[in-house]
């Protein structure tokens, strides 16, 4: 199981942007990391996991309305806001 | 007096503030004084408001002349590591990414503490997002330990341990992953206890590893740290992982001199330092002398605790900071033109090394086409390993183990090898994976340096340990310890 | 589009429809529509550090009452998965929703096909649900001068997201199952189905095959919110997979989206650009067991299948279909109307007119017109403000059945009913209306009006074979009666009278 993997493409997913030289660290720190995780392939290990817990419905929240922040403090705490709302670079149709 | 009241128990505090002898406010202003000495050598708090503390403290001993006290906690402050919320204080995580983040809410134990009439005392440096054992990773500032000040003082809850080593408050909080709390407790030469999971709510604790997170006390007494457990542990329906009222029943802790005690085969051995192995057999040998009968027991599965922990925390975590994109709150890159850009660059500047390698290691286990080679595996050995620990501790009341396999290393001296750094935890993941309570109790020293054992037991058996701890701390010179600085 | 007849079309649709709660689904925080940007944000809401999720009891039951209304199985457990996806409008970057144990799993949709004119029955089928899922939304963007701006009311609504199986094949039965689906959702409570509200959006997968050819690559055509926008894209995308294909180009398993104003469709990513959305199981919410005594519970609270109601109108109760499609497509109609005709069980047709026709169109007029999901479908009218109530109708009915009143008067009164509350028997009294069934007054007054010289051409024509030329007595002899005259009385008399 120890394929490689794709620093470029994991660095997208994680949404970082990695200079060369930490893709060089990082790369090799992982394949470091992962080498150590082969104990786990080799490892006889049972099928099914037992959930460590399971809740009833008594455990769910009532539908009872509850305080909101409001958009004030929401955009207090927000780096950019206007009218509200809060403000970022356009979004073009599905970009992300 | 005021020069000499860090040295006391929160216990004791407690009986002077009770009997009138002292004010909180006394208090407090005799621990900001050593605080405007100390901190700035130690590095142990990131922030501390004192006009905030003295006014808190203030409407407590009002409190407490109005005949309102609220219990053993009224008037003792309590300082809290920056990934706990408190309203109107800074979450910081000790990350740029969270600098300039004020809580707009109170985590449950913040209420907790508040309830209880504690003073809630400044916030606590750690490794950036409770990401490591050497609090090297607070994009903030270092944290020293006070026993040697070129020396870590352990990870992630580092400033917690630090402040109680040093004598700048009685009590903190402190979260645990796979150690952070009784990693740094061993180092520091204080107690702390990581609760059963569940035992205490994880609302307004910053995600770490959300299955493996809780919140426990620190303390320079293992009564200390039983005093603030109680306070901390309670129902919470904003966290579904905490257990419900008629769930938290605890374990008698039952007469310690007869509780049996496990010794796990082989965590003695490799890697162990050979003062920390000697002050942890002359611990055991100990509890032999008090009545506790000692065996061995297995642990098959103990070699796959450290790669099982490293991808379901690294996994969790991926996906937990998440969040963290420049978008809502926290810091965003002034250079972007599109959103993907920005959360992008928002990211690569507001999180450090340790933070950015969890997360590429935790996107990785997920992503398709590995999920089921290292994520899913993982959780089957996960299952495995809480399987071995359920049926040791049917034979056993405790396992007994040390805390860490050597003393506080130098500042810098494992930077460079996250995987060395990543085997600082292997006594203590287990607990974390199982969900079982954990103490750490200090044992020793290694030289000028503490050393500390660490027990386990099965869950909500938190009452066993602490009065395991107990014996052990009544017959040792240990207990309520501070660095000379 | 001759060559598409050796095609067929094979539709999946995955419905996200906000739940009828007033709490949002792991959060306390109140939505609906219309509020001011931002003002239904909590901590949990906006993924502040350290808050965490708490399932909402009433979207769990919620959902469960959707999978016993399509007869499917509610497992015994269900649980939350993490989808990771940066985007703005994400709070979390993680979006909470079922993917290995969703609360629903099974259970099928009737629909009824359109009938070949309005009065006729059209075919029935069954559409098979794979599963249904609880999920929560995300919020809105909008795009201002060079950059966007968030709305999170929206995050954190309840979603259930129901897939079906491809058992669809046409664009009409698209519709006809959306339709369905809408009645039943809106009939036990589930949702709203609201869309101007944005409460039901829908994925649209189809593909073209040969017929009993293996399943064909399919496209999915993204957040579609109206019944006109699924059909039309069904059109669509049939009639592009089938010029590709007849052309020997292949079909490409893409993500598309809809651009409604120029009706068509558009690539949004393909296959290569798919997301790689790292799900696992959500470590803040515990594996939820679902307990017998609610499904149980709630299994009380589901209505009468829109289609078995349908069934028994016409069977039991005799009504043409017309009437029956009108009064099942509004569960709080058709209760209303069995009421009516539990208090006059003699005459459910003639009941059934009057609510299906007048009391429908009168209480339409009151709510005026807006647009649903569906836009061919009337407005949803409201029985609750409605100034009759069901056993005054069966009076009114009754009334009818017994000659007190005729059927054209019986109109008059219904207006006067609806318009003052009033019992039908006040306002015939009040009016004066009742008919005269009096046979000694009624018979002298035929006797009088037959003397009368000026109708004796009538009488000639009449007795000589024209039956119609008896109606010209009639009118005279309600003149008389100020047109309170049985008709039905004054016809046997006349023609008793006449020999």
């Amino acid at each position: 199981m120890a394929e490689g993997f794709d620093i470029d493409h994991l660095a997208k997913l994680s949404r970082l942007s990695l200079t060369p030289e930490e893709k060089a660290l990082y790369s090799s720190q992982l394949n470091s990391i992962i080498g150590h995780f082969q104990a786990l392939a080799q490892a006889d290990l049972p099928t099914s996991i037992d959930d460590a817990r399971v809740v009833r419905e008594s455990a769910l929240r009532s539908d009872v309305p509850g305080p909101s922040l409001g958009a004030e403090a929401v955009t207090r705490i927000a780096p950019a806001s206007r009218d509200g709302q809060i403000s970022v670079p356009r979004v073009v149709d599905d970009e992300a | 007096m005021a020069e000499t009241l860090h040295t006391l128990s929160a216990a004791e505090l407690g009986r002077r503030l009770t009997a009138g002898a002292l004010t909180s406010r006394a208090l407090c202003e005799a621990l900001i004084a050593r605080y405007d000495v100390l901190n700035e050598k130690v590095g142990a708090f990131t922030h501390l408001d004192r006009a905030n503390v003295l006014a808190q403290a203030d409407a407590s001993d009002a409190r407490r002349q109005a005949g309102q006290g609220r219990g053993p906690l009224e008037g003792i402050p309590v300082a809290i590591k920056d990934n706990i919320a408190v309203k109107g204080q800074p979450l910081t995580c000790s990350s740029k990414m969270l600098a300039s983040l004020v809580s707009p809410y109170d985590s449950h134990v913040a209420e907790r503490l508040r309830a209880a009439g504690a003073i809630l005392y400044g916030r606590l440096n750690m490794d950036e997002f409770a990401m490591g054992s050497s609090t090297e990773n607070s994009a903030v500032r270092k944290t020293f330990n006070p026993w040697d000040l070129t020396r870590i003082p352990g990870g992630s809850s580092g400033g917690s341990a630090a402040a109680l080593a040093a004598g700048l408050v009685p009590l903190s909080l402190g979260s645990d992953t796979g150690g952070s709390i009784r990693q740094p407790a061993s180092h520091c030469g204080v107690v702390g206890l990581k609760p059963t999971y569940g035992l205490v709510s994880r609302f307004g604790l910053v995600a770490f590893a959300s299955s493996l997170d809780q919140i426990g006390p620190m303390a320079r007494s293992v009564e200390d740290c039983e005093l603030l457990l109680a306070a901390l542990a309670s129902a919470d329906a904003r966290d579904m992982t905490c257990f419900s009222s008629d769930e938290r029943a605890l374990t008698a802790a039952g007469e310690a001199k007869k509780l049996r005690i496990g010794i796990p085969k082989g965590f003695l051995g490799k890697g162990v330092a050979p003062e920390v192995a000697a002050a942890v057999n002359a611990a055991i040998e100990f509890y032999r002398a008090q009545g506790c009968a000692v065996s061995e027991v297995e642990l098959p599965s103990a070699d796959l605790a450290v790669p099982t922990y490293y991808v379901v925390a690294t996994a969790e975590a991926s996906s937990n900071l998440g969040r963290y994109d420049g978008v809502r709150y926290g810091h965003r890159s002034a250079q972007a033109s599109t959103p993907v850009e920005m959360m992008t660059n928002s990211r690569s500047e507001g999180f450090g090394a340790e933070v950015k390698r969890r997360i590429l290691l935790g996107t990785f286990v997920l992503s398709a086409g590995y999920a089921d080679a290292y994520y899913n595996r993982a959780l089957r050995a996960r299952a495995k390993i809480r399987a071995e620990y359920l049926a040791a501790l049917s034979q056993v009341d405790v396992l007994l183990t040390p805390t860490v396999p050597t003393p506080a290393f130098k500042v810098g001296e494992k930077a460079a090898d996250p995987l060395q750094l990543y085997l600082e935890d292997i006594f203590t993941i287990p607990a974390n994976l199982a969900g079982l309570p954990a103490l750490s109790v200090p044992c020793g020293q290694s030289g000028h340096l503490p050393v500390g054992f660490h027990l386990v037991g099965a869950p909500l058996s938190e009452a066993k340990l602490l009065a395991a701890g107990r014996l052990f701390e009544a017959a040792h010179g240990f207990a309520h310890q501070q660095a000379a600085l | 589009m001759s060559s598409s007849s050796d095609w067929e079309v094979v539709i999946g649709l995955e419905v996200h429809v906000q739940l009828h709660t007033r709490a949002k689904v792991f959060a306390s925080s109140s939505w609906g529509f219309g509020q001011e940007p931002n003002e239904q944000v909590d901590p949990v809401v906006l993924g502040l550090p350290g808050t965490l999720p708490v399932v909402n009891r009433e979207a769990v039951e919620k959902s469960i009452l959707f999978g016993l209304v399509v007869g499917a199985e509610i497992p015994a457990h269900c649980s939350w998965d993490r989808k990771n996806y940066f985007y703005p409008d994400n709070p979390k970057n993680y979006q909470l929703t079922q993917k290995d144990f969703p609360v629903v799993i099974g259970g099928s949709v009737e629909i009824e096909l359109p009938g070949p004119s309005r009065n006729v029955m059209g075919e029935h089928k069954h559409v098979r649900i794979h599963h249904a899922h609880l999920e929560e939304d995300v919020g809105k963007l909008s795009h201002a001068g060079s950059g966007s701006l968030v709305d999170y009311n929206r995050a954190g609504v309840p979603l259930l997201e129901i897939v079906t199986e491809p058992d669809l094949r046409s664009s009409a039965e698209a519709e006809a199952f959306l339709r369905s689906l809408v009645a039943m959702l809106t009939q036990a409570g589930v949702a709203d189905c609201d869309m101007e509200k944005g409460q039901l959006r829908c994925d649209c997968n189809v593909s073209i095959r040969h017929p009993g050819a293996p399943l064909g690559t399919r496209t999915e055509t993204k957040n579609l919110n109206s019944i006109s926008s699924v059909r039309d894209t069904v059109i669509f995308e049939t009639a592009r997979q089938v010029r590709e294909l007849e052309a020997g180009r292949t079909i490409t398993q893409e993500t598309r989206g809809w651009n409604a104003d120029l009706g068509r469709g558009y690539v949004l990513r393909d296959k290569e650009d798919a997301h790689d959305y790292r799900y696992f199981p959500d470590p803040d919410i515990p594996t939820l067991e679902l307990s017998r005594a609610t499904v149980e519970r709630l299994a009380k609270q589901v209505p009468e299948n829109l289609y078995d109601r349908q069934r028994r109108y016409m069977d039991t109760l005799g009504l043409p279909f017309t009437a029956a499609s009108v009064l099942v497509a509004n569960r709080e109609l058709a209760e209303w109307f069995e009421l009516s005709v539990a208090a006059h069980p003699a005459n459910p047709q003639g009941i059934a007119n009057l609510v299906a026709n007048d009391l429908l169109r009168d209480l339409s007029a009151a709510v005026g017109s807006t647009t649903g999901f569906d836009e061919a479908a009337p407005a949803p009218v409201s029985l609750s403000s409605c100034p009759i109530k069901p056993a005054q109708l069966a009076g009114l009915v009754k009334l009818t059945d017994e000659g007190v009143i005729s059927k054209q008067q019986a109109k008059e009164v219904f207006a006067e009913m609806f318009k003052s509350g009033q019992d039908a028997a006040a306002i015939v009294d009040a009016k004066g209306l009742r008919q005269n069934s009096d046979t000694g007054e009624l018979e002298k007054i035929v006797q009088e009006v037959i003397a009368d010289p000026a109708v004796a051409k009538s009488i000639a024509e009449y007795r000589a074979g024209n039956e119609k030329a008896i109606n010209a007595l009639k009118g005279p002899i309600m003149k008389r009666t100020q047109g309170k005259a049985n008709p039905g009385l004054i016809d046997q008399l006349l023609r008793k009278a006449l020999g």
